[in-house]
């Protein structure tokens, strides 16, 4: 939240002189008088700077909100003034020596959060005497120690904030923490995940990312289901990677540890909105249980040394091929002085004859370009048709089923350590975290297609 | 809050038992919050259709509510209270009437047009001034009604004025907001609702206190019936009208008496609720006069007596007729029973004999209050749902066991019993239940909103909730009405009934 001594807080134009002229301000309990004779008891509210200049907004006592036109307005008459001043509750977090360390990380989502009524805006807990006030079972789970890395939305996070995030990561597990959780907005959530898992290798501890679907100010959020789940990975859990916990289905039931390498956002509101791609997810994480779903990962080993390898060259990017495309956006980004091209390919890896010539000029001009397919599912097996081929010549690297913003993360991350044409190729097709897995499990593919008889008489006896 | 009782307490006592008394005497004050479900072929939210029924589903979601922080820093009562009840709360969603947004994993689309338009017509039918900017709020629910946690609603308009009886019946505020969950069933933590008619818009016309009797209420629950008909643009036929009453007497508090379904029924809920009321203050003087004089003053104490109690003949004290239902012989499914010991707990309540069964209602003690906080928060709903000493069951040997649960809880002659049953955790949320109750029974009518029963009485449903549980919706913008557009809609308005009459 941003402070602001501005008594006119977003009111402008006609609206801020109107009420300058009345001797009103932001936080003035009035009565309004319109030109119908109606009269409005309430507090003038700060306005929304993204709103129109005509209006005033006045909570009313009942509660509710309403616009008056400046226009309308005969007389204001002020009768008190009372800012609201909010703060979160804070009890102290209970220590229990027998119970695990774990330190969650604050990166600017709100993982439990109160609403500002009057403004909407919304102030986060964060510190572990307000996690505590609006969460209190993660006393009984851990000791945990709060550290706020920065307070941004996800869509602002990038490269600099990477490599604060893992260093950050690093200290906490040198300081001998169980488990680190970290509260991220959900949008990016799955590049942190993935960058996080080459930028911090070998760790002890599982490193566990979380947000929530459905902001926590509400009755119905799962932000603090999701936190719970998430502490209890990070302080009992047997995974030490970077890994996602989210909601499993949509209902208040289970949560997923997803690796952080092979998970990915796929609903833009759902709960349930991140799916394992290509492969299972890790673990299935209830309030009282854990219930793995593989074997293979690395598992928990205090005795392990973390490494922190934070490198990167941010001058990398995603192409999405679609049909038609023109040689000359390819051209643009080598002339921008990109370094690295990840392409989200059609089919099993290929963009139409016309691009070839550009990319092999890039190629020529020490540009990195690699193959990823857009299907999210499936292999990029580009010796199948003669396209493929005629790319693998060029010297396009193929990534097998690596995901796009995965491949986007690492080349990043790869090209902080070199941009040798043989290295960076054998480190891209070289899997640190089952970023490109050998085989793909059959149940790794399962979108289940709704309307088929098959598939309701599955929805209907399963939670959502 | 303390009020004194500005009548003679013997000529009431007297009337009360005869179940009639003077409504004017009492004070009798009654405001109305009307609800009419809108005819748009669209939900207010959604573009799922309106007005479309089922009575099965093809999905299932699960979930529960947690309380938000309010703005003191402090849980809102009523959020709290419903947070205690630990519901399993269960939707039955059917493809052809809802979609991701009435589940709650879609935010909401632009709030639909069509539906203010016809809110602001009714406005101007009831001579409301049309707000300017219509701001959609946040109503918290915690009951499961609306799977959000909140009811999304907004004034349109204010300051209406509706002819009656010779004299302005003061229309406060208009409101267009979404319609709740249909209730499939509400036992133990298990809470099912049918999503088709959630998110259908609605108005609320919110009346001033201004009604005398319960035979003025019918009368104006008819007539704003009629204003919205006119316009021939809200629903009409079963569950499309629903009205909320809200009843007080002088030196008593404003009680909702919740979704009364047709304005026949009004009278007689109004009647009873008065007679709480007036009841309810005579026990606030009775405890008053036995030194309990604030909220403080009541201490319980309660212990298991689970044991004690396993070779009694009271059958209803027995885990396996706690486990099934009453009514079938039925066992109730794992999420309706919390986990934990079976427990019977019997609660002292030190000097209040003879108050568990005084008069509250036609027909009904105190003890039915208790009953409704414990069924409504404890969960503990199989029925009888408690016993108490005011008015033990009569069986053989009635007199003996009650003696020996006295005994038990270290009762002195002066003091009463309460006996509960269930899972421990929740015979122990009961004790606490009842403390609480007759705490607010020291201040005299607590600030409750019930349902009505079909008897004409009423029963606890939760604790009413204040101006805190509004928050603005940051998922909506606020939606402009132009003067043009409010002057093109009075174009077409209809006479209003009163007009016709004259």
């Amino acid at each position: 939240m941003t402070e602001t001594n501005d008594p006119l807080k977003g009111y402008r134009g006609r609206a801020r002189e109107r009420l300058q002229a009345l001797g009103v301000r932001v936080w003035s309990e009035v009565r309004i008088l319109n030109e119908e004779g109606s009269s409005f008891e309430g507090v003038i509210l700060p306005r929304s700077e993204t709103s129109d200049d005509l209006h005033v907004v006045v909570k009313l006592a009942t509660g509710y909100n309403v616009g008056l036109h400046i226009d309308r307005i005969r007389e204001i008459q002020e009768l008190g003034f009372k800012e609201a001043i909010y703060k979160i509750p804070e009890q102290e977090f209970p220590e229990s020596p027998d119970l695990p360390k774990v330190t969650l990380l604050g990166t600017g989502g709100t993982i439990a959060s109160r609403l500002d009524y009057r403004t909407g805006a919304v102030i986060p807990a964060f510190t572990p005497g307000e996690l505590y006030g609006a969460v209190p079972e993660l006393a009984e789970l851990c000791n945990l120690t709060t550290r706020k890395i920065f307070g941004v939305f996800s869509e602002n996070m990038g490269w600099e904030e990477y490599v604060t995030l893992a260093r950050a990561v690093g200290d906490e597990i040198e300081a001998g923490v169980d488990g680190v959780v970290i509260g991220h907005g959900t949008d990016t959530m799955g590049h942190t995940a993935a960058v996080l898992s080459f930028m911090v290798q070998n760790s002890p501890v599982p490193i566990v990312l979380v947000g929530s679907q459905r902001s926590s100010d509400r009755p119905s959020s799962d932000a603090a289901l999701n936190l719970i789940h998430a502490v209890r990975s990070a302080a009992y859990g047997d995974v030490a990677e970077v890994q996602i916990c989210m909601f499993g289905p949509t209902s208040d039931q289970y949560g997923l540890l997803h690796r952080g390498t092979r998970c990915r956002k796929m609903h833009s509101s759902y709960r349930s909105t991140f799916r394992t791609v290509g492969d299972i997810p890790l673990c299935r994480v209830s309030a009282t249980e854990f219930e793995p779903l593989t074997d293979e990962y690395l598992p928990r080993n205090s005795h392990r040394r973390v490494k922190i390898d934070p490198l990167y060259d941010d001058r990398v990017t995603i192409l999405y091929y679609y049909p038609g495309m023109k040689p000359d956006i390819v051209d643009a980004l080598v002339e921008q002085g990109y370094q690295g091209i990840i392409i989200a390919g059609t089919g099993l890896g290929h963009v139409n004859k016309p691009v070839f010539p550009a990319l092999e000029r890039a190629i020529e001009k020490g540009v990195h370009v690699v193959m990823t397919v857009q299907t999210l599912w499936g292999y990029a097996q580009m010796y199948v048709y003669d396209t493929g081929r005629d790319l693998l010549d060029i010297g396009i690297v193929p990534l097998d089923n690596m995901l796009p913003e995965t491949a986007l993360m690492k080349l990043g991350w790869v090209l902080g350590h070199t941009h040798d044409h043989d290295e960076v190729r054998e480190m891209m097709r070289h899997s640190f975290s089952h970023e490109i897995t050998e085989r793909e499990p059959h149940n790794g593919y399962l979108i289940l297609q709704g309307g088929l008889p098959e598939t309701e008489e599955f929805v209907l006896s399963q939670w959502k | 809050m303390l009020g004194s009782l500005h009548f003679p307490l013997a000529n009431l006592e007297r009337r009360a038992v005869e179940g009639s008394i003077d409504y004017e005497q009492v004070g009798l004050r009654v405001g109305l919050e009307v609800h009419q479900q809108l005819l748009t072929e669209q939900k207010m939210f959604c573009r799922c259709p309106a007005g479309l029924y089922t009575e099965h589903h093809d999905g299932i979601v699960l979930r529960h509510m947690r309380p938000t922080l309010s703005e003191l820093g402090e849980y809102d009562g009523t959020a709290l209270m419903e947070f205690k009840t630990k519901k399993n709360i269960v939707y039955l969603l059917h493809k052809s009437n809802v979609c991701t947004y009435e589940m709650d994993d879609t935010p909401p689309f632009i709030v639909n047009r069509r539906a203010i338009d016809i809110a602001i017509e009714h406005c101007l039918m009831l001579g409301c001034d049309v707000v300017d900017e219509v701001h959609i709020a946040r109503k918290q629910y915690l009951d499961g009604s609306i799977p959000t946690g909140f009811q999304r609603t907004a004034i349109v308009g204010v300051n209406g004025r509706l002819p009656f009886r010779g004299r302005q019946l003061t229309v406060i505020q208009v409101s267009v907001e979404e319609d709740s969950c249909r209730e499939v069933r509400d036992r133990g933590h298990l809470a099912v609702w049918r999503t088709d008619r959630l998110g259908m818009p609605l108005i609320e016309t919110v009346t001033g206190p201004e009604l005398r009797t319960p035979e003025e209420v019918e009368e104006a629950i008819l007539l704003i019936g009629r204003v919205g008909r006119s316009t021939g643009h809200v629903r009409v036929g079963m569950g499309a009208s629903r009205q909320d009453v809200n009843v007080s007497v002088r030196g008593g508090q404003r009680v909702e008496i919740k979704g009364v379904p047709q304005a026949s029924r009004a009278r007689q809920l109004v009647h009873s609720e008065a007679l709480r009321q007036v009841e309810l203050l005579r026990l606030r003087d009775e405890l008053h006069r036995r030194g309990f004089q604030r909220p403080s003053d009541i201490d319980m104490e309660h212990i298991d007596i689970t044991t004690l109690v396993t070779d009694f003949r009271l059958d209803s004290l027995r885990r396996e007729n706690w486990e099934r239902f009453v009514e079938a012989e039925e066992m109730r499914p794992g999420m309706e029973l919390a986990e934990g010991p079976f427990s019977v707990r019997a609660i002292r309540l030190p000097g209040l004999a003879g108050t568990v069964g005084r008069a509250s209602q036609p027909g009904r003690t105190f003890a039915h209050e208790l009953a409704g906080r414990v069924r409504v928060i404890a969960t503990l709903d199989q029925p009888p749902i408690l016993l108490h000493s005011d008015d033990w069951p009569e069986y053989p040997q009635a007199g003996e066991e009650l003696k020996e649960i006295r005994q038990a809880a270290s009762c002195t002659p002066d003091d009463a019993l309460v006996v509960v049953w269930g899972v421990e955790s929740d015979t122990v949320t009961a004790a606490e239940e009842i403390q609480l109750r007759y705490a607010d029974a020291t201040e005299g009518v607590p600030h409750e909103t019930r349902q009505a029963l079909p008897d004409g009485c009423t029963d606890f449903e939760r604790i009413l909730p204040g101006p805190d549980r509004m928050y603005p919706d940051t998922d909506s913008p606020p939606r402009l009405v132009s003067r043009a557009r409010v002057d093109r809609l009075r174009v077409d308005l209809p006479e209003p009934p009163w007009g016709r009459q004259a």
